[in-house]
């Protein structure tokens, strides 16, 4: 069977083997698209400041499923969180794992289940909810590849009213080497329901490269509070393509934590639609980047209702030769009087050689509004450092608490002391691999 | 040579009284003579227009070739619709006339002035202002400068002070050695058209350690329909030299769009100051795309102090290039967008050694339908240290159809360097305009007095002579506003 | 000499500028002394100095702390020596709390490698959080961030108890505080008071030393000391205000 993914044959072979013909319908279609839509270039303005050297689509396959003894191992790694309502464990795009919902919640119509499976029982619901959205960010290539080979992914259903206490919880593993995986999120919180997710995107070893393209679309109705969280932590071999996209209506609540940490290079858009009044959103995202990693995120808060509010804080720490992008953009349609949005980029610079860029938009029609942006790209501050010092704590240690001190802002917004200290170590983890020492300028 | 007021202009003429102060009311500059021009360059853009122009002109070869090779890269260079709007595709470049003159060489004093020409500056106040508190006029009418004078004490201490062509005459050497280096022909499609077809503006040499105390001025003003105005300035501040440049612009009112393009360079040399003051009061007509870039030395210092009030588009984004260790740039903006105007302005800060600083501020005011964008960049490119930029910008919305928008890009490399954006974006609160009202103000005074305020602590930038104006003319731009 | 802070001769320069001038004065163990002075004579200057601040520049004279010079030493050092110094402006350090802070401090008093007993930790610095009327909430809290001024000078006195040093330079510790939180510092401060420290309060007003009563108060104009005497000559100064001490520096 012919399995890369620029060949015709492969996606060909991929359609014909989807049972629900709506889903092959949206697959074919995607990959017309797919075909369309130019790769990116450094002169649009969707990629301004990307390095487009490492982007490419040539190389990765469609994975077969792992072994058994593999899939044992990688279900055992699944545990990072103990306190969930369900777990689903993919690895290279294969559904290898299932905790199920507890039969009270699915008693109330609570439906988890992968895409395959939700595109025969649930049709509709896909119909309605699935990849409706495009993106306006630039990842519009990637992500109707993502539609052409959407095959591993999930749908969870909350119905009104309901309350989902404890996370349902994502494995996404990417496992051999050239694989390519196109992991999917869709969230639908009905009106007043409310649910926490985390996924997480991990890889299996430190050096097989993989090709990801994941996407999200998240649903949340009126009086709804989604809490969604993603991990990216891919190993430093692979190539990340992030799509996110997020409808909040009337009086809803979304928190979204993005903590991105791994891929050589990671490219993560979301775009958040405020379609209802008082809707109320926060967006955290914390970076840590190293070596030759590029961090490219885009992001779009749209308020097209009035009386809602948003909040986006993207923190970034650079080291090495690491370059991160950082574009966002607060438009406020005519209507969204009484709108408050706020937009905040902070960079901490922690090597000579590192480049943070940031661009930082604001598109305002209408004129009773509170809209701020502030982009702050710097060092460690030497007065916090010295009073540090003046306390007897040694430089090294000084710079690494203040160094943790500044992603601790974005780690506690997860709300969930066992995923804090996931992080936590995660982020640990990638500064002890790192041979060179972080050095006090 | 014919001396008609023409049909526009009869209402203004009407209440035209001489004034002492220094006009920047909007309708001030709603007037325009017919006009018979002893050299004009015909309609459309080619190469016989350049050298039609070359040759008026009397310029040397390599000037020639600067000027064909620039329209080469204007015609290859498409429109900049991927990023600015699309009104710039309502210009029509061949119904523009690109040279118009009647006269090749500008007088030294207002009475060898042609009466008409000099009956315009005398109502846009430029004598006036000369013998208050200039130290020297340029004043340009369509494509050539009609007046030029600058003290005679500054001309003994061997400040220049001429139009380019006169420069690039009479002054090779030094106006060579710097032109077009600052911005070449190529930067961007304007700056390639203004290459190929300037005319008029300003050369300024300020030697070694000559401190110019008060400020020369330029005066630009449009006056015939379907016409381009190309001006170009070089402003050369030697080693620990000091200079103040201002100008302002105006044209009237035509049913059609009028094009101005200039193209400004500064170099400020090891320790000088340059301060380049504007206030662009265009009629609402005028497509003003003009691109104004400074490079500053080892502790050299430039400032841009830029206000946009007229025009129907303006894009510009005053730049610094920090090439010398501690120099330092600064662009204060100020623009005004009415109906039917598009303000795009920005400003661009380039470092390019370590410990430069730089700093923007830049308030923008947006009634009506009017637009005003901002478009910042900044930039850190290579790992040098104690490098520094803070740029603020605050938007005012007035009406609940005005627009604002804000475009930065901040690139920093390296630890030892820090940037810091901050931009808001506020309408007027109505408890203040009740609190004013309730102290017995109208409306619309309390809209002006608010207005005011936002942008006050810039003003005070500006010369006095020109603050006090700026206040009254936001106050008349607020009074129709309000409801 | 030991038990005691002894200053001699030292001669700092800010950004070029020199602010002390031949400096010198000894605080031994035991005793609690007041410096007073204008605005701008240095006191400030004196207390980033013997910290080790890298933009005070320490031209010649030197600092002994129980005998051993400090000048030159990094800031850890000297805090580890045990100089602790109160902020003036405390800074705020988002991200980390004040349990991790205070107790990465201890740690790096401890000899390398050995265990920390978080429990006994814990436990004095709730009794000391305790005696200073501090919510215990405030542990989790970052240091100083979005603290009221009280609250800062607060947190202050409570590493200070924490980390027992042996000589404590207060900064200007009564700037922007209410009379209940002066109340509050000022018994810390007399809680620690004892055979085993030193303690500098360096002050423009005389009202905290109407808690904290000083067995030395000296007087500082232009970088050095013009006047010492006993807490009397605080009284006098509160009278007559600091032109008298300018006018008397002139006429000497």
């Amino acid at each position: 069977m012919p399995t890369a993914i620029l060949s015709q044959e492969t996606i060909d072979s991929q359609i014909t083997d989807t049972a629900v013909p709506a889903l092959a319908k949206l697959k074919q279609a995607g990959w017309e698209q797919f075909q369309q839509t130019p790769m990116p270039k450094r002169t649009m303005e969707r990629w301004r400041f990307a390095n487009l050297q490492h982007v490419t689509l040539e190389g990765y396959s469609i994975p077969a499923a792992p072994s058994a003894d593999l899939q044992k191992i990688i279900l055992d790694k699944s545990n990072l969180l103990s306190e969930i309502s369900a777990r689903l464990v993919f690895a290279d795009g294969y559904l290898i794992g299932t905790d199920s919902l507890p039969s009270e919640l699915a008693a109330k119509g609570v439906i988890l289940a992968p895409l395959s499976e939700a595109a025969q029982k649930h049709p509709k619901l896909l119909e309605k909810y699935l990849l409706k959205s495009g993106t306006e960010l630039g990842g519009d290539k990637f992500l109707a590849l993502h539609q052409a080979y959407l095959s591993s992914g999930y749908v969870l259903y909350v119905p009104k009213g309901v309350e989902i206490e404890k996370p349902v919880v994502i494995y996404n593993w990417a496992v051999s080497a050239g694989a390519a995986i196109f992991p999917h999120t869709l969230i639908v919180a009905e009106d007043n329901a409310r649910v926490s997710v985390v996924d997480f995107y991990l890889s299996f070893d430190e050096t097989s490269p993989a090709l990801a393209t994941s996407a999200a679309d998240i649903h949340a109705g009126a009086g709804a509070g989604v809490f969604r969280k993603s991990v990216q932590n891919w190993n430093e071999a692979s190539q990340s393509y992030q799509i996110d996209t997020t409808h909040a209506e009337q009086d809803s609540t979304i928190t979204s934590v993005s903590v991105n940490l791994g891929a050589k290079r990671a490219r993560f858009e979301s775009a958040i639609q405020i379609n209802g009044t008082a809707a109320n959103v926060r967006l955290y995202g914390l970076t840590v980047a190293d070596r030759d990693q590029e961090f490219d995120q885009r992001t779009l808060q749209v308020h097209n209702a009035p009386g809602a509010t948003s909040d986006l804080l993207y923190k970034n720490a650079l080291l090495d030769q690491a370059r991160t992008i950082f574009s966002g953009m607060i438009r406020v349609a005519p209507d969204a009087q009484k709108t408050d949005a706020y937009q905040t980029n902070r960079n901490l610079l922690l090597s000579p050689e590192a480049e943070a860029n940031s661009l930082p938009g604001l598109e305002i029609e209408a004129n009773d509004v509170k809209c701020s942006h502030g982009a702050t790209t710097g060092q460690l501050d030497t007065s916090e450092l010295f009073y540090m010092l003046a306390r007897g704590i040694p430089k090294e240690t000084a710079y690494e608490l203040l160094v943790f001190g500044f992603f601790e802002e974005i780690i506690e917004k997860v709300d969930n002391e066992e995923l804090a200290e996931t992080l936590r170590n995660f982020v640990q983890d990638k500064f002890r691999r790192r041979e060179t020492k972080l050095s006090v300028s | 040579m014919s001396n008609t007021i023409s049909e526009h202009d009869t209402d203004v003429l009407a209440d035209d009284t001489t004034s002492a102060a220094i006009d920047i009311d909007r309708e001030k500059g709603n007037f325009h003579y017919k006009e018979d021009y002893a050299y004009d360059a015909g309609i459309g853009l080619s190469p016989e227009v350049i050298d039609y122009v070359t040759k008026v002109k009397g310029e040397p070869e390599w000037v020639r070739e600067f000027r064909h090779k620039a329209l080469k890269i204007f015609e290859s260079k498409p429109l900049p619709t991927h990023w600015a709007t699309r009104d710039l595709e309502t210009i029509n470049f061949d119904e523009i006339r690109y040279y118009l003159a009647k006269g090749q060489k500008p007088s030294r004093t207002w009475e060898e002035v042609p009466d008409d020409v000099k009956e315009t500056f005398e109502r846009l106040g430029i004598p006036e202002q000369e013998r208050r508190f200039l130290a020297g006029v340029e004043a340009q009418f369509d494509s050539e400068s009609a007046y030029s004078r600058m003290k005679e004490e500054l001309t003994k201490q061997g400040v220049i002070f001429v139009n380019p062509t006169e420069g690039l005459k009479e002054h090779a050497d030094v106006f060579r050695k710097y032109f077009g280096k600052v911005i070449p022909a190529g930067d961007n499609k304007f700056a390639a058209l203004n290459s190929a077809v300037f005319s008029g503006g300003s050369f300024i040499y300020v030697p070694k350690g000559v401190k110019v105390a008060q400020p020369l001025q330029a005066y630009f003003r449009i006056n015939a329909e379907n016409f381009g105005q190309f001006e170009r300035t070089l402003i050369i501040a030697d080693e620990g030299a000091e200079v103040t440049y201002m100008e302002g612009c105006t044209a009237p009112k035509f049913e059609t769009a009028t094009l101005h393009s200039a193209v400004v360079e500064l170099v400020a040399l090891k320790g000088a100051k340059i301060q380049y003051i504007t206030v662009q009061n265009w009629s609402n007509n005028v497509f003003n795309l003009v691109t104004k870039r400074g490079v500053a030395e080892e502790g050299a210092e430039i400032r841009w102090i830029d206000c946009n009030i007229g025009s129907r588009l303006t894009m510009k984004y005053p730049g610094v290039v920090l090439k010398g260790q501690h120099s330092r740039g600064e662009v204060i903006s100020i623009a005004l967008a009415s109906d039917g105007q598009h303000q795009d302005t920005g400003a661009k800060m380039i470092h390019a050694a370590s410990n430069t600083t730089s700093n923007i501020v830049s308030k923008s005011i947006s009634v009506g339908q009017g637009r005003a964008t901002y478009r910042g960049q900044v930039t850190i490119p290579k790992a040098f240290s104690h490098c520094k930029n803070n740029t603020e910008c605050d938007a005012l919305l007035i009406n609940t159809n005005s627009r604002t928008d804000t475009y930065p890009a901040i690139t920093v490399r390296g630890a030892n360097n820090s940037t810091q954006h901050e931009a808001s974006v506020s309408k007027v609160s109505a408890e203040q305009i009740f609190y004013m009202q309730q102290r017995g103000l109208s409306e619309g005074e309390a809209m002006s007095l608010a207005v005011n305020g936002f942008i006050n602590d810039l003003v005070k930038e500006f010369p006095m002579e020109y603050s006090v104006e700026l206040k009254r003319l936001i106050e008349l731009e607020m009074e129709g506003s309000v409801g | 000499m030991s038990n005691t802070l002894d200053i001699r001769n030292l001669n700092v320069s800010v950004a070029e500028r020199q602010i002390l001038k031949n400096f010198s004065l000894t605080v031994p163990k035991g005793e609690v002394h007041a410096l007073m002075g204008p605005n701008g004579t240095g006191k400030s200057t004196l207390a980033k100095a013997l910290s080790g601040h890298e933009d005070y520049a320490v031209i010649s004279g030197e600092a002994l702390l129980d005998g051993e010079n400090i000048i030159g030493a990094e800031p850890d050092a000297i805090a580890r020596a045990g100089l602790f110094m109160a902020f003036q402006y405390p800074s705020e350090i988002p991200g980390v709390t004040i349990a991790n802070f205070i107790r990465a401090a201890l740690v790096a008093r401890q000899p390398k490698g050995a265990p920390f007993d978080a429990k006994a930790y814990y436990a004095r610095l709730y009794e000391k959080m305790d005696a200073l009327k501090m919510d215990r909430k405030f542990t989790s809290r970052s240091v100083n961030e979005g603290f009221s001024g009280g609250e800062k000078k607060r947190c202050e006195i409570l590493q200070m108890m924490m980390l027992e040093p042996k000589y404590a330079i207060m900064d200007e510790t009564d700037s922007g505080l209410d009379i209940d939180a002066l109340r509050i510092v000022a018994d810390g401060v007399n809680k620690m008071r004892g055979p085993d420290i030193g303690i500098l309060v360096i002050t423009h007003y005389q009202r905290l030393l109407d808690y904290i009563v000083p067995d030395k108060v000296h007087v500082m104009y232009d970088g050095k000391i013009v006047r010492s005497g006993d807490k009397d000559l605080a009284l006098e100064l509160e009278k007559k205000g600091y032109d008298w001490v300018k006018e008397e520096v002139a006429i000497a």
